[in-house]
């Protein structure tokens, strides 16, 4: 492979990565590559064997694994070119890309443009701080995830899970068909974390108990992992004394979110959200940095696979016609601004001339609301909540609602009927 | 091993025990040293602030005390020590900031005192010049004393060195050998392990926060050490950056010392609310964790909770509470002889060059005869950095070895070929490959690597993956193989 002609290099293989790599294949650029630090591309999809991928991008139930190969078929097809077992270890501002493979030993090289799509990784619980011992039996819930359906074990056989994320109430429910007894998927919040759809296929189908309003507030157990201690909390979430009681396991598993993974992002000078934990782009997925471009979890942790695709494919896009001269403003002139109950929305930028989908999420649940997206557009909703992400179609007939030289817009989610 | 016959036996493979086990490795005699962990520095060593002080630090060292000349011994020893076993050493300095004239008064009074015991390197510096150095440290200091010789190590890698090279030259070296009894003969201890029976001429304990448990098996238990409690907190790579040197400042309350520090490793550390506490809990409290923050951001105010990645405890020895940490055991037994207990509470780490001399010393005195070994050879080879070599040299290694092509870690960028090599150099569990590699040392406190080592682990050990251990013992990570739970065979 020549490497000094790459148009379009794309960091990472998961969903997002094929996605940006086909697009920008189909979009002109003529030679695109994937680099994947794994065997094969796909990324977590590979270890994702349940199903509900699919819904919205091929109105099909499929499981991840038959997701990845559709995109990875596709990805031949145009032919994309895969980069594999290769690990991007740096990425300068100026777009040099540095790696190490065990083929072709360290490789640097300098694309027309760049797409991000590394996606996120777990909380791990030193962010959790959890006091107790250190024992072993501690682990993320994607980790066990790998373990059970790539590796071929079963961490244990009495399980607690701390969160209420998809992928935990996913193993819930993988690890009670496999025979293990999930004794408790604790949460802190009210609510879940994740899809409500999880909620009842993944614990209420298995009667796997979901303590609401609870948290661990300590981990037993010298070598291995012998009990945990749960205590409910109060309004700020502070464990409730008196309340604590002592859950034997042998085996912990963590669901407390993913974050966006943007390592390489900062060293290439990208800057980033705080809130979302991804790069700050506009409405054609560019960053502040000119000729990088980003999709999907790496951006902000998507719920669903199909945006993931579908976020990707515009920075894909973009990435391909930069490649070829196009050029934009690094931001948009009108910036999005999270208003009441709004935690935040992607993009963060747009330029007002073409029709765009906002994606966010709002901080708190709440029932009865209205969306309102400056003056431009409203939506009521009956109901919203942290864990699952809006999606608002913004058409240019609304756009065009816009004042002249309007410099923000600020989206609100008020209290309806008042 | 059933029976062993040695001439000293060092119990305890801490910072001490491998220090004393290399100093003796200098000479033509037949040590063996039994540690009950399967890896060394995995007692008190292991939950450090890994700093190399130089007695001054805590200005109240007194040369009148043992433990304060065993720390000032080993100040010109400690660096050419780390050179020698390639583990990493930084000298960062320190600063004991404080907030008011009355704060520098007492430091004056103290800086005097450390001047008239011949360590003069300490200097006052203004709020100004204090800015400039550290810009992140508490608004609220009017200045700071300083001292430039304070240094980082990583005391876990250079425990695990010192025992590699006494290994080398010669030392007779168990893991997972715990010893359970010890009775004393006319001239010969015989010392019951988990693993047999040894014979030994002479006894060094060294066995840190059991070194009364040990002593009292032979009788010899002459004094009595109070287990402290210490917390330690370890910060993201991503705010390592905040602070350059040490920042230190007096407690404000007893039992709590506001201390922060850069590691070797680009990282951050914490410490330490310390407390009287029952030996072998290692478990963390929710306080000891909201002390340990609070006091970290009374120096630096940008420090959030967000930003703890891992944390643990740790135990100190000491043998007085109430006077503080006075004093430590060095010394040989008033009514057994040819058996010498060792053991510093603080800083057992910058004592540990000085106190393998006085070890080998004290166990001339009470009989032992040396002779040089002509050929002790005081160099150990680090295991490869990966992450460390210029890109040159990171292609030639992988053309090599593609191994090394093969990035396990994400977080420390570690890869295969480091992993077996750490393996080869006896690590034999996930925390033996962490310490030797820093692979699942990272932000994702080994998510992604743990699947990637322990599938190593078991291929280089021929061992099955559910019998790889987190430490050791019980702490096997994996329980089942797939389907073993629903009974299905095949
Ligand atoms: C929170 C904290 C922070 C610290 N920070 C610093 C610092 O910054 N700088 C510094 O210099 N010092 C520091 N110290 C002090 C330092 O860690 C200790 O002084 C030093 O590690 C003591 O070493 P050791 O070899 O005596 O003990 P250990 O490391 O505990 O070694 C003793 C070994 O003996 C083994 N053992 C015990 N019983 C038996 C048995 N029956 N049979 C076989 N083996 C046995 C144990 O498994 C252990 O490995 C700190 C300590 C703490 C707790």
């Amino acid at each position: 492979m020549n490497r000094q002609n790459v148009d379009v290099a794309v960091i990472g293989s998961g969903p997002a990565g094929m996605a940006a790599a086909i697009r920008a294949k189909q979009s002109g650029a003529e030679n695109v590559v994937v680099m994947e630090r794994a065997e094969q591309m796909g990324g977590l999809l590979h270890q994702c064997v349940h199903n509900g991928f699919g819904l919205l991008y091929f109105n099909e139930d499929l499981t991840g694994p038959e997701y990845a190969r559709r995109f990875m078929e596709k990805a031949m097809d145009v032919k994309v070119t895969p980069l594999l077992e290769t690990m991007v270890t740096k990425i300068s501002p100026e777009r040099e890309i540095t790696a190490i493979s065990s083929k072709e030993g360290y490789i640097t090289f300098t694309p027309k443009s760049i797409v991000l799509a590394m996606g996120c990784r777990e909380r791990s619980r030193g962010a959790l701080n959890i006091p107790g011992t250190r024992p072993a039996g501690i682990l993320t819930a994607g980790t066990a995830q790998r373990f059970v359906n790539v590796e071929g074990f079963i961490p244990g056989k009495k399980i607690v899970i701390l969160g209420s994320g998809d992928i935990g109430m996913i193993m819930a429910r993988r690890l009670t068909l496999e025979g293990a007894e999930v004794v408790a998927v604790v949460e802190i919040l009210p609510y879940i974390g994740g899809l409500i759809r999880n909620e009842v296929q993944c614990l209420h189908d298995f009667s796997i108990p979901l303590l609401l309003e609870h948290t661990i507030t300590q981990i037993h157990g010298e070598k291995r992992i012998e009990a945990v201690n749960v205590a409910r909390v109060d309004n700020n979430r502070d464990p409730i004394g008196g309340t604590e009681r002592r859950i034997e396991c042998d085996t912990l598993l963590l669901s407390v979110g993913l974050i966006p993974e943007n390592e390489l992002s900062s060293m290439a000078g990208v800057e980033l959200d705080p809130i979302t934990g991804g790069p700050i782009v506009g409405e054609m997925r560019q960053t502040n940095v000119p000729g990088i471009f980003a999709g999907g979890n790496v951006v902000h942790v998507h719920d669903l696979v199909d945006n993931v695709s579908w976020e990707s494919e515009l920075a894909g896009e973009s990435a391909a016609r930069f490649a070829m001269g196009a050029k934009w403003a690094e931001k948009g002139k009108i910036a999005l601004k999270p208003g009441r109950n709004i935690r935040y929305i992607v993009p963060q930028t747009i330029s007002g001339e073409r029709e765009i989908t906002l994606y966010l999420r709002v901080s708190d649940l709440e029932e009865g609301v209205r969306l309102k997206i400056g003056d431009i557009m409203s939506k009521a909703l009956r109901v919203v909540k942290p864990s699952e992400m809006l999606k608002i179609e913004l058409p240019m007939a609304q756009l065009r609602k816009l004042k002249q030289g309007a410099t923000e817009i600020v989206v609100d989610c008020e209290k309806r009927g008042k | 091993m059933s029976e062993l016959e040695t001439q000293v036996l060092i119990i305890g493979g801490g910072v001490l025990g491998t220090a004393i086990a290399r100093e003796l490795s200098r000479y033509k005699v037949d040590v063996t040293l039994v540690e009950k962990e399967v890896d060394f520095g995995w007692g008190s060593t292991k939950a450090n602030m890994c700093i190399v002080c130089q007695g001054g630090d805590a200005l109240e060292f007194r040369k009148e005390y043992h433990r304060s000349r065993l720390v000032w011994e080993s100040i010109p020893l400690t660096e050419p020590l780390c050179r020698q076993l390639a583990v990493p050493f930084k000298r960062i300095g320190e600063l004991t900031i404080f907030k008011d004239n009355e704060g520098m008064a007492k430091y004056q009074k103290l800086k005097t005192r450390a001047e008239s015991l011949g360590i003069t390197t300490h200097q006052f510096i203004d709020r100004d010049t204090l800015r400039q150095m550290e810009p992140n440290v508490t608004k609220e200091a009017i200045g700071a004393l300083y001292d430039p010789m304070i240094a980082i190590t990583d005391p876990v890698r250079l425990t695990m060195a010192l025992a590699e090279n006494a290994r080398q030259n010669g030392v007779n070296i168990l893991t997972g050998t715990e010893v359970l009894d010890i009775s004393s003969g006319v001239d010969e201890f015989e010392v019951q392990t988990s693993q047999g029976s040894i014979k030994s001429k002479f006894i060094v304990n060294a066995a840190g926060m059991f070194v009364d448990k040990v002593a009292a098996m032979a009788n010899a238990d002459d004094f009595v050490v109070f287990p402290i409690k210490g917390y330690v907190g370890i910060l993201d790579k991503k705010v390592g950056g905040l602070v350059e040197h040490e920042i230190h400042a007096r407690p404000e309350a007893p039992g709590e010392s506001n201390i922060i520090t850069p590691t070797v490793y680009g990282n951050l550390i914490i410490g330490t609310p310390m407390k009287l506490a029952r030996r072998n809990d290692y478990s963390t409290t929710r306080q000891m964790a909201e002390i340990g923050l609070r006091n970290a951001q009374k120096l630096v105010p940008d420090i959030s909770e967000g930003d703890i990645i891992n944390s643990f405890a740790g135990f100190l020895m000491f043998r007085n509470w109430e006077l503080g940490w006075h004093e430590c055991v060095v010394s040989p037994s008033r009514s057994v002889p040819r058996f010498i207990s060792v053991s510093i509470g603080y800083p057992g780490v910058s004592a540990a060059p000085a106190t393998g001399k006085k070890a080998v010393k004290l166990l001339t005195q009470e009989g032992l005869k040396l002779e040089e070994n002509p050929n002790f050879n005081p160099y150990r080879k680090a295991i490869t950095d990966f992450s460390k070599l210029s890109d040159e040299e990171k292609g030639a290694l992988i053309a090599e070895d593609n191994r090394y092509g093969h990035v396990v870690c994400r977080c420390e960028m570690v890869t295969e070929g480091e992993v077996v090599e750490a393996i080869g150099r006896g690590a034999t569990t996930l925390d033996g490959v962490k310490f030797r590699t820093r692979a699942g040392m990272g932000r994702c406190q080994g998510g992604f690597c743990s699947p990637r080592v322990i599938s190593i682990l078991a291929r280089q050990l021929g061992i099955p993956e559910e019998e790889v251990t987190k430490k050791g013992g019980e702490s096997r990570h994996l329980l089942y193989q797939s389907k073993q739970l629903l009974g299905v065979r095949e």
